[in-house]
């Protein structure tokens, strides 16, 4: 292990601050994640405006920023569980689930929407608990356990629906996903927004979130400083469900519709957006690390993309490569650049 | 025909920051088994690294059979016959003994169809060498520990290896399995083969060995001398360089203080049986015993992570259940700093803030308020000063810092947290001997404030400089619990007449 | 008891109980259900699902994933009718570059895993979408029908009594597979990356060609699957291998293999197959709603999973009680 060499010398045990130079930190923002991210985004938003004009027009900015605190939303749900170094394949299909569970309950039990939204949103975290549970109790992998919970949920869930979907959604509610503040911007993603800073404080300012980060750094460790790893990868798998199911129910104000193929099969087409938005943002896949921010960003921007290329005529079916190569390329890149930092010693 | 075998000559090995090897030297003859010797820190990873090719030396050269070779990697030290026998086992689990002692056949032409019956017929010639009467076809999974690492013996010697490289080989065997092992080591040696035997274990190394290499701050103190003439004490005069010296601290009489921790009849689910067990409040607790004794088998019952099954715990006089390490911690005030540091004590990829914080969160958050980074710094940093921890900030991370350091902050979220009961395991490994000084002025600072410290130790010295009483630990039993005198030949021999009652039965 | 004992220790033992059992409850039940017909079919389904189930295999005998079977397997189907129809290609040629294009798949797959050192996880989940686009893009989601009445034919008939020519193909892979991982060197290399990367790294073999040629493995076996059920539904349909990521995990952890690496066994799975294929025609037999399947399936996994943990529990004990 190297040791703390001349550098660490320069400041010595009797240094009141023990706080990083204004220098050292200005030059680490600029090499941040978050920084690239919005560069990409004022980049690619800039060269769509150019080759298609009607890139900013209020509407499409208006889609762009709905489809986009969907895309956020799944995001979150998958990187709540990545930060204690779990998976979860299951996003999809507790989405549904949660959505369709909500549709029920406003069409068919008559509930008022907000009832019928916690409803679905109490579905989605107790099918979250039993991944989490599962994964506790049995050892195994959370890939495993929520590969087999994926098609468990999902084939319980078309068996009880029939396939059906629920057309009569209540229009208080689907008029969230049709507002338009100042003309382009969607109450969703203000939502998802603030889903952010309460990640944010989760994970910064709460002894949970501190815990959850130990856990997916180094479970041993954390586990023999009095944190409670048992508990934690229960809860974040929860959380997992309970965003999971606002984004199912974001969808199903979008569609006035409660669609059990909403998405695909088993849930499967939720996987690459769940995995890009958090993958972009720079949280690591082997745990530990977390950056709400930059999974917003990172969905953000890959939306972007998808309705750029959309609206360049790219056709909607080159889209999934393009992303699939989006993904690609972002791994790359991020294992280029840590062991770039890593070299230079950085923090 | 070459005098020697194997020779390390004039190596030197620097890593940033720290000098690991300078102008070391190591020479092997034909038939021997030659100890190489050092404490933590001396430098013997880093010569082993080299001989088995892992790193490169920046001067010196290595020689075989008198002839200069270069290693790249571990590979080309294998296909020089170098052999090495490893700490932790290098075999394919679901592999048959036969196939594993020929692996490197499958390096060779993908398609051409393996012959088992010939190759299991091959096998069965190390296997008779090595007396271990197994079937070549059982897939080395069902195999006892003991018979594993013979069978990477036999690897070895398929690979016509008459160099053997052998790490700690006796970490994890019973002491009935340690016989066998140097038995089948002195027919190799007859039959001309030459052993690098690592150790820490003098006694071992008395018993098996011929020639003696001793590392100690990088450099040879001794360098391939006859073993014959060398007792104990000059061994280790030559590994710590001075007899050894015990600090001159005041005897501590704790016949009056309360028990802080107390077993009672106490077995676990690991295996141990009826242990005994007392640390008063202000004392220091030496748990002494050798690798594999169960102490730390048995902190790790204390603290939680594992079931006590019979028999009762008690907390400053009460009896306790710990249903698990949060309980121990939060609940109980018991603290345990763990011996491997890098996996179990500290998150390498955290920052000094966020690993020394880690045992005060739960109370800091405890009514709802925003838990600050701010309101932790001031929580942890008057620890991480005391405990003068050299970082830049206490952001950086954990991994960057030097062994001292961050044995230094795996101490300081105990110290952080105010716990009552402090469990140490092996304190020093891979610390710098300045360090090691500062903890154990530390660890008797802490006592002397109240704090019951229960220190696991491997090494002497160290285990009599500062407990004020000694329990000895063998085979997941106490056999005894002595009160330390100070005087370092009688409480070793006391120490070493308690492990070994068992050996004469 | 010590019979029973030394053949509860094999993968194949309990996965053959279960099918005796099943066929037994299943034909007991409906006399229907083992009538040379529908034999016929349960075998075009094990045919398929064989090849699914051997591509992931080879994958977990790594000890790596590949998430995009289903995606290669689709490609390489839309690619062979698209050949046929669009280019007027003769069968084989067209099989056989069918086949090729899996092979790539699998190589580019193989080849970013072994050199970026990134998780495979995560690499196939990027290609699994690469791939799927690019069927996408050519198709339009709209599938191919020029395919030929040879093709056609052999997709659906039998050669002799209930077997269907479909068979053969996967019967040989199968066979093949077997010997490779039994007796070849690359095989056992396969294994012995999958079983402990760092001893067989000391050992000389290179984890780096084993995981292309693993991989590559994968990929033409999945493009292979592709072929023959392009021919079985008669169309080249984009949709063929969208469902195939659960079964392609729950044969081979039925067959007892252990997720991570170094331990599968062919015959095991396909006997995971056949019980797979059985249970699906139950439901549909005893009108049960199709849907349950995938549930099925999934509790099929999860207690595979918990069996094939507990079996490696027992090799290495907790510590001397």
């Amino acid at each position: 292990m190297p040791s703390d060499g001349p550098a660490a010398a320069s400041l010595d045990a009797s240094d009141t601050t023990l706080t990083p130079s204004p220098r050292v930190r200005r030059v680490r923002f600029y090499l941040t994640n978050e920084f690239g991210l919005v560069l990409l985004i004022i980049i690619f938003g800039a060269a769509f405006t150019f080759a298609v004009p009607r890139f900013l027009s209020h509407f499409n900015l208006f889609i762009l920023g709905r489809t986009a605190a969907e895309n956020i939303v799944i995001g979150f749900a998958m990187m709540v569980v990545v930060v204690t170094g779990g998976l979860d394949l299951s996003v999809g299909a507790i989405g549904v689930c949660a959505a369709m569970g909500g549709g029920w309950l406003m069409q068919v039990a008559g509930l008022p929407w907000p009832l019928a939204v916690i409803g679905g949103l109490l579905l989605g975290a107790a099918l979250g608990f039993v991944n989490g549970w599962a994964v506790v109790r049995s050892g195994l992998h959370s890939f495993i356990i929520t590969l087999a919970s994926m098609s468990i949920f999902f084939g319980v869930m078309i068996f009880i629906t029939r396939a059906q979907a629920f057309r009569s959604i209540p229009l208080s509610f689907a008029s969230f996903a049709h507002i338009r503040y100042f003309g382009f911007i969607s109450p969703l993603l203000l939502l998802a927004v603030v889903i952010m800073l309460a990640l944010v404080y989760l994970y910064r300012l709460t002894a949970l979130g501190r815990e959850m980060l130990a856990a997916g750094a180094r479970a041993s460790a954390a586990e023999l400083s009095g944190v409670r790893v048992k508990r934690v990868i229960i809860l974040c798998h929860m959380l997992a469900g309970l965003l999971a199911g606002v984004a199912g129910l974001m969808l199903v104000a979008r569609n006035d519709a409660a669609i059990p193929s909403m998405a695909g099969q088993l849930g499967q087409d939720w996987l690459l957006p769940a995995f890009l938005g958090p993958v972009l943002g720079g949280t690591l896949l082997s745990g530990g690390f977390v950056s709400p921010l930059g999974t917003l960003l990172g969905s953000f921007l890959l939306t972007l993309l998808t309705n750029g290329l959309l609206l360049l005529q790219i056709g909607q079916f080159w889209v999934e490569a393009v992303l699939g190569l989006l993904l690609l390329v972002a791994v790359l890149l991020d294992q280029a650049r840590r062991s770039f930092i890593a070299r230079r010693r950085m923090i | 025909m070459a005098e020697f075998l194997f020779e390390a000559l004039g190596i030197s090995k620097s890593f940033p920051g720290v000098m690991a090897l300078q102008d070391v030297s190591l020479q092997m003859r034909e038939a021997s088994i030659h100890a190489l010797l050092g404490e933590n820190g001396a430098g013997k990873s880093t010569l082993i690294k080299i001989i088995t090719g892992i790193h490169r030396p920046d001067a010196g050269e290595l020689r075989l059979a008198g002839t200069p070779i270069e290693l790249t990697s571990p590979r080309d030290a294998m296909a020089k016959r170098i052999g090495v026998v490893h700490q932790e086992r290098n075999l394919i689990p679901r592999f048959s003994v036969g196939e594993n002692i020929y692996l490197e056949q499958l390096a060779g032409r993908p398609l051409k169809p393996l012959r088992y019956p010939e190759l299991y017929r091959q096998s069965r010639k190390w296997l008779d060498l090595l007396d271990l009467d197994v079937d070549p076809a059982t897939p080395v999974s069902r195999l006892s520990v003991a018979k594993m690492q013979l069978v990477e013996i036999a690897k070895a010697l398929a690979l016509d290896s008459r160099v053997l490289l052998l790490d700690e080989p006796t970490a994890s065997l019973t002491p009935h399995e340690t016989v066998t092992l140097f038995k089948v080591l002195k027919r190799l040696r007859d039959d001309g083969v030459s052993m690098l035997f690592v150790s820490h274990k003098l006694e071992e190394v008395g018993e098996l060995c011929d020639q003696v290499t001793v590392l100690r701050d990088g450099r040879n103190a001794a360098h391939s001398q006859p073993l014959q003439g060398l007792g104990r004490q000059d061994l280790v005069q030559l590994m710590i360089g001075r007899k050894e010296q015990i600090a001159d601290w005041p005897a501590r009489n704790f016949a009056a203080a309360t028990p802080a921790l107390a077993l009672k009849g106490v077995s676990t689910i690991l295996g141990h049986r009826d242990i005994d067990l007392t640390v008063k409040r202000g004392e220091i607790l030496g748990l002494y015993g050798l690798v594999g004794a169960g102490r730390t088998e048995l902190a790790k019952c204390i603290i939680g992570q594992f079931a006590v099954t019979e028999g009762s715990v008690e907390i400053q006089g009460k009896a306790v259940k710990i249903a698990s390490v949060a309980d121990a911690i939060h609940r109980h005030g018991i603290g345990y700093v763990s011996e491997d540091r890098k996996a179990e004590g500290l998150i390498l990829m955290h920052s000094v803030l966020a690993n020394a914080g880690i045992t005060v969160w739960r109370n800091l958050g405890r009514h709802g308020l925003p838990l600050t980074d701010g309101r932790i710094r001031s929580r942890i940093e008057p620890f991480v000063r005391r405990l003068e921890v050299r970082t830049p900030s206490l952001a950086q991370l954990v991994g960057n810092l030097s062994g001292g350091n961050q044995q230094k902050i795996s101490v300081a979220k105990w110290l952080a947290a105010g716990v009552k009961v402090l469990i140490v395991d092996e304190p020093s490994v891979g610390i710098d001997i300045k360090t090691k000084a500062y903890l154990h002025e530390l660890l008797r600072e802490l006592s002397d404030t109240g704090t019951a410290v229960l220190v696991i130790t491997s090494d002497m010295p160290e285990m009599i400089t500062l407990a004020d009483r000694i329990a000895v630990m063998n085979d997941y039993r106490i056999e005894g619990t002595i009160t330390n005198t100070r005087d370092y030949e009688e409480m070793s021999s006391r120490i070493m007449s308690l492990i070994h009652r068992v050996e004469a039965a | 008891m010590q019979f029973l004992s030394r053949y509860g220790r094999t993968d194949w033992f309990g996965p053959l109980l279960v099918t005796i059992l099943a066929a037994i409850i299943v034909g007991s039940l409906s006399p229907s259900f083992l009538s040379a017909f529908n034999i016929q079919v349960l075998l075009l389904a094990v045919a398929i699902n064989a090849l699914v189930a051997y591509s992931q295999m080879i994958i977990i005998a790594i000890g790596e994933m590949n998430l995009s079977v289903g995606a290669i397997g689709g490609l390489a189907a839309i690619s062979f009718a698209g050949m046929m129809q669009v280019w007027h290609m003769p069968i084989l040629p067209a099989a056989l570059l069918g086949i090729l294009i899996g092979l790539l798949g699998g190589i580019i797959n193989g080849v970013i895993i072994s050199l970026t050192g990134i998780s495979a996880f995560v690499i196939t989940l990027a290609s699994l979408s690469i791939y799927k686009g690019v069927n996408l893009g050519i198709t339009e989601a709209q599938p191919f029908y020029g395919i030929p009445n040879l093709v056609k034919h052999l997709g659906n008939a039998p050669f002799l009594g209930p077997l269907p020519w479909l068979i053969i193909p996967t019967a040989i892979v199968g066979f093949g597979l077997w010997l490779m991982l039994t007796r070849l060197p690359i095989g056992r290399c396969i294994l012995a990356v999958g079983g402990n990367r760092h001893a067989a790294e000391l050992s000389g073999i290179s984890i780096r060609l084993t995981v292309i040629v693993a991989h590559a493995l994968s990929g033409a076996i999945a493009a292979l699957a592709g072929i023959l059920l392009c021919a079985r539904l008669q169309i080249g349909q984009p949709t063929i291998g969208d469902d195939w990521l659960i079964l392609s995990f729950a044969a081979p952890v039925i067959g007892g293999a252990v997720l991570t690496g170094g331990h599968v066994s062919v015959g095991a799975t396909t006997l995971g197959v056949v019980i797979v294929a059985i249970i699906t025609e139950a439901l549909v037999l005893f009108n049960i709603d199709p849907f349950l399947v995938q549930v099925v399936l999934g509790v099929l996994i999860l207690w595979a999973v918990g069996i094939n943990r507990l079996r490696e529990f027992r090799l290495k004990p907790l510590r001397r009680a």
